[in-house]
């Protein structure tokens, strides 16, 4: 039966039709860099995806930013465009969190479907470890939790998730081994990439023996704070030809969201959460028309051990409770079955969002990624997560157009 | 507007709750040592954190509180060897929990009473009221005695 009703199906005609495609990718240095500013990161980032992409800054027309724990602006997006000098068309700034670059892609690819912009600037950068006052810390923590009913029992944020890893391990009768598998493929990766924090070899003892933040988690489950930048450039496969960007293009096959809950105290159950990244997921594999089985590449939030299970298992790579499992049987590794974030991740490589899973991703699909690179790359899936595993979001890339 | 809770008397220093007008009843309550919980009169469901409307479909803001039972069940914990704030520096590992309370909602709290070793996921528990300033109370909750 005939319906005006939007549905997911239509985003794959809208995605065939216009072709929306990552054409450049950027990122600064990584690490513990004082004396550059939030907004000295943003726009380094963004002259190397403009370079990258071997365009003028002229001709971006949209700009998608996300917001900064440093340098707190109402208006971000047009905060930073007065700084780098930009006049766009379209502008917008998302705050989802850890969901927020991943979904940058999807609404850059709205705002060109509906003739807003041409070509999408997509950038984040923040001086996050050098420059976040320690009074600026507790306010960040307070603001992951419920600041009146949770926060004054003294909950961290990798408390937060700890409370998530330690239901996980009770209801799968799984071990903090499972956990600390995760951090040993992601430091194994950012051993492989110049521009990552930590490439010591890490072994599944010395996630084990390290200090104790949160039980069942401890500072290796946890992801780093750091200084960079990083940025991509979202347009149509037409406009690039139009513009001579010579790069190959990773093509947008899908997008979807899902949501969970905001604080943990609202949480039913796990399922609650693996429901929503599930249906984060499902929208993105119903509008590419594909299902797991096709993803040669994923890049899950790692910004503790657990999330990537919970992602993992939510998406539906395995069936619940064998993330863990899979984690430790090194299958997650370059190589292996399903190499997960090949860059390091933020357990490993830097902390900036999932910016720099979006841009491993398309180095990927463009068989840029040096010694990282994984054979036969042509489909990739990046997944965001906002909060304590709150806001879900996902994207599917590949290397060849929609079909 | 907020009711902030800004007194700091005895010394404490652990972030405090900031009263709101929907959630004062609960932390009236608790200044009490009653345990209280919103509940909608449309659907007779508990809810937590307290809202001014009922989260449910019935978007009601006919809420009652009732005066709850006091017992919960440990659905998840974390022990914290590390605080929010510098107020926690020297204060031994605690205990984060999320029970789930026999009205059947979720409450995040310290399990107090037992060594943070022996909390598990199932242990029975029951509040117990800390007055940390002479403004605000804590409910908290220790292993149930038999």
């Amino acid at each position: 039966m005939a319906t005006s009703i939007p549905r997911v199906e239509d985003a794959r005609e809208v995605l065939k039709k216009h072709k929306i495609v990552i054409a450049g990718v950027g990122e600064t240095e990584q690490g513990k860099i004082p004396n550059k500013s939030s907004f000295q990161f943003l726009s380094e980032a963004s002259k190397l995806a403009i370079e990258d992409a071997g365009i003028k800054k002229s001709d971006v027309d949209g700009l998608v930013t996300a917001f900064s724990l440093v340098e707190h602006t109402f208006m971000h997006c047009t905060t930073f465009a007065d700084y780098f000098g930009l006049r766009p068309r379209y502008f917008s700034s998302i705050a989802i969190g850890g969901a927020t670059a991943v979904w940058m892609a999807a609404e850059a690819a709205m705002a060109i479907a509906s003739g807003q912009a041409e070509v999408v600037l997509c950038v984040r950068g923040d001086n996050t470890l050098s420059g976040i006052s320690s009074s600026g810390m507790v306010a960040l923590i307070r603001e992951m939790c419920h600041a009146e009913f949770e926060f004054p029992y003294g909950l961290t944020t990798p408390g937060g998730y700890a409370l998530a890893a330690q239901r996980y391990l009770h209801e799968y009768g799984l071990k903090r081994e499972h956990l600390a598998a995760v951090a040993v493929t992601m430091r194994k990766h950012a051993g492989m990439k110049e521009n990552a924090m930590n490439k010591e070899p890490l072994t599944i003892e010395d996630v084990l023996k390290s200090r104790v933040i949160a039980e069942p988690l401890s500072k290796y489950d946890c992801s780093i704070i750091s200084d960079g930048g990083a940025a991509f450039i979202v347009t149509t496969e037409e406009k690039a030809k139009t513009l001579g960007i010579q790069k190959p293009l990773a093509y947008l096959w899908g997008m979807g969201q899902g949501y969970s809950h905001q604080y943990l105290t609202t949480l039913k159950d796990l399922n609650q959460i693996y429901n929503a990244v599930e249906s984060s997921g499902q929208r993105a594999f119903q509008t590419a028309g594909i299902s797991t089985k096709d993803v040669d590449i994923a890049f899950l939030y790692d910004c503790f051990t657990i999330t990537v299970l919970l992602e993992f298992e939510g998406l539906g790579f395995v069936p619940k409770g064998e993330g863990g499992p899979f984690a430790l049987e090194g299958r997650m590794e370059i190589g292996k079955d399903l190499p997960v974030n090949t860059h390091g991740g933020l357990l490993s490589q830097a902390h900036l969002g999932a910016m720099h899973h979006v841009v491993e991703a398309t180095l990927q699909l463009r068989g840029e990624a040096g010694p990282r690179q994984v054979k036969n790359a042509e489909v990739a899936l990046v997944h965001g997560n906002g909060g304590i595993v709150s806001a879900h979001s996902t994207i599917l890339l590949g290397k060849q157009p929609l079909s | 507007m907020s009711e902030k809770a800004t007194t700091q008397s005895g010394g404490y220093q652990k972030p405090l709750p900031e009263f709101r007008p929907e959630t004062k009843p609960f932390w009236d309550g608790c200044k009490r040592h009653e345990l209280v919980l919103p509940k909608s009169r449309t659907t007779n469901e508990f809810f937590f954190y307290p809202r001014a409307v009922s989260p449910g479909e019935d978007m009601t803001q006919d809420i009652e509180w009732v005066k709850a039972s006091g017992k919960a069940k440990v659905w998840t914990f974390a022990i914290h060897h590390m605080g929010p704030t510098p107020a926690y520096k020297n204060e031994p590992a605690y205990v984060v929990a999320l029970v789930e309370t026999q009205e059947g909602v979720k409450m995040m709290t310290n399990i107090v009473g037992c060594d943070p070793k022996d909390v598990h996921i199932g242990m029975d528990v029951e509040v117990v009221f800390d007055d940390v300033t002479p403004e605000v109370t804590l409910p908290k909750f220790q292993p149930t005695s038999k």
